[in-house]
């Protein structure tokens, strides 16, 4: 239960900081998608549930805010948490090469799935210069930033649950 | 001793219901639009004094790093726009007795201030939306202070988009920008119609996409391009851009290019939201 307050304060931060400075920081026209990496982290870290948890919540914002039609981003993002669990018995530690390649798919996933549901029904066709202009930037971007808030959160993770006391799911017992 | 019972859902089953849960909520989002309002007012209301905080905060530091490395610059700036408000003013003085003189004309032809004096408010950028794929702004005036729905908004002197969405202290911009953005413009030297598009491919460059004009017409690059009288929902006479690079398409009959627009989108802070809704647009959401 603590974990799911705790991911929910995340998820307000980061889509307070997502709307509001990181629009300040684009390059190249486009941004990072933090809540597309918390969602992914989030799943890969503590499993199916916690990451379709996060990314009904993402979801729900983003639409409620900002979207027309509410219910198609929720779905995206939940997707992503729930294929992101399925990761989760991959978890270790000090890896980061699987959290940031689940990262990097995820968000060219959710790039895709947008493409989809929004450009392509409204007879946009031409996927290729949208992957080129959009989503691999995007992509790209977003690994970077990845890196640095997958450390955090899973810093985090370690302030708020120290190893000896409390044991983690899967990866814990490897060691 | 008490056995504990924890029930557990196989988490395939929890998609499978939110994706039911999606298309239901989309549904309704779609087809009943107001009954949806307080439930994203409310999650507006809960997040945009954060948004609000963050950004003033922002701000400030901002001007402060601003402050500190534009000092020499503004120095020898300074020294040129001496210069240059000498020129402008005896300029000035002398477009004031035209001023005078047109108005005169104008009042002789009854068309006084037809364009010009739209009513305005002033209003801050908050936030943007949260992904690279739509140009949606949020501000932050709202019912509260006389917003409705499907009025106009600039920036400086020119169209930046519309408001979509009011709620009590927030309301919703798209800018014309936005992929899903169509407005009825009018070139003004020949007063032919045209359809500006907003495009994300041609975002990088700047430029948003211009089609529809009349292919037999010469315009020449940097025609200026307003809304039109026959937009149903911009009000006329608002700046939107310059065309460029006009082509014939390929059935001859009309011609399209670009348009650059007039007002700069990537550092967009305050805005003037135009207080008076066009009559065609409020006719449309009464019919509703």
């Amino acid at each position: 239960m603590k974990r799911y307050i705790s991911m929910f304060l995340m998820i307000i931060i980061c889509f307070v900081l997502q709307t509001t400075v990181f629009t300040k920081l684009r390059l190249a026209n486009v941004m990072p998608n933090l809540l597309v990496i918390l969602t992914a982290s989030s799943g890969y870290m503590y499993g199916k549930k916690l990451g379709l948890f996060t990314g009904f919540c993402c979801g729900a914002f983003v639409d409620l805010m900002y979207g027309d039609v509410v219910g198609i981003c929720i779905f995206i993002f939940a997707l992503i948490g729930y294929m992101d669990g399925r990761a989760n018995n991959l978890y270790f530690k000090d890896d980061l090469s699987v959290p940031i390649t689940a990262i990097a798919c995820s968000d060219l996933a959710y790039g895709l799935m947008f493409y989809v549901c929004h450009f392509l029904m409204r007879g946009r066709l031409d996927v290729i210069s949208y992957i080129v202009r959009v989503m691999i930037p995007e992509m790209i971007y977003t690994m970077v930033v990845g890196i640095i808030l997958y450390k955090f959160l899973h810093w985090l993770e370690e302030k708020m649950y120290p190893p000896e006391e409390v044991p983690l799911a899967k990866g814990d017992k490897a060691q | 001793m008490r056995k504990k019972t924890k029930i557990t859902i196989d988490p395939k089953y929890i998609l499978a219901v939110l994706l039911v849960f999606c298309i239901a909520v989309g549904i309704i989002s779609y087809r009943f639009a107001d009954k949806m309002a307080p439930v994203r007012s409310a999650a507006g209301t809960v997040i945009t004094p954060m948004q609000k905080g963050i950004n003033s905060l922002g701000r400030r530091l901002a001007e402060q790093i601003d402050y500190i490395t534009t000092m020499r610059r503004t120095v020898d700036e300074n020294k040129k726009l001496k210069k240059q408000l000498a020129e402008l003013s005896a300029e000035n003085k002398l477009l004031q007795q035209d001023k005078y003189e047109l108005e005169n004309f104008r009042k002789l032809f009854d068309l006084d201030q037809q364009y010009a004096g739209y009513p305005k408010v002033a209003a801050r950028v908050i936030s943007s939306d949260p992904d690279n794929w739509y140009n949606t702004f949020i501000i932050d005036k709202g019912t509260d202070d006389g917003l409705k729905k499907n009025m106009n908004v600039m920036a400086g002197e020119g169209l930046v988009g519309i408001v979509t969405e009011v709620n009590k202290s927030y309301a919703k911009v798209r800018s014309i920008i936005d992929d899903d953005s169509n407005v009825y413009g009018t070139v003004l030297e020949n007063s032919e119609n045209c359809v500006v598009t907003g495009n994300l491919n041609l975002m990088n460059k700047g430029v948003i996409e211009v089609t529809g004009i009349n292919g037999d017409v010469k315009i020449e690059d940097g025609a200026e391009v307003v809304t039109s009288q026959i937009s149903d929902k911009y009000l006329p006479g608002i700046l939107i851009g310059y065309v460029r690079d006009l082509k014939k398409d390929s059935s001859n009959i009309t011609q399209g290019g670009y348009l650059s627009p007039v007002v700069d989108f990537s550092s967009l802070d305050m805005v003037f939201v135009i207080t008076e809704v066009k009559e065609s647009a409020e006719l449309e959401e009464m019919l509703k």
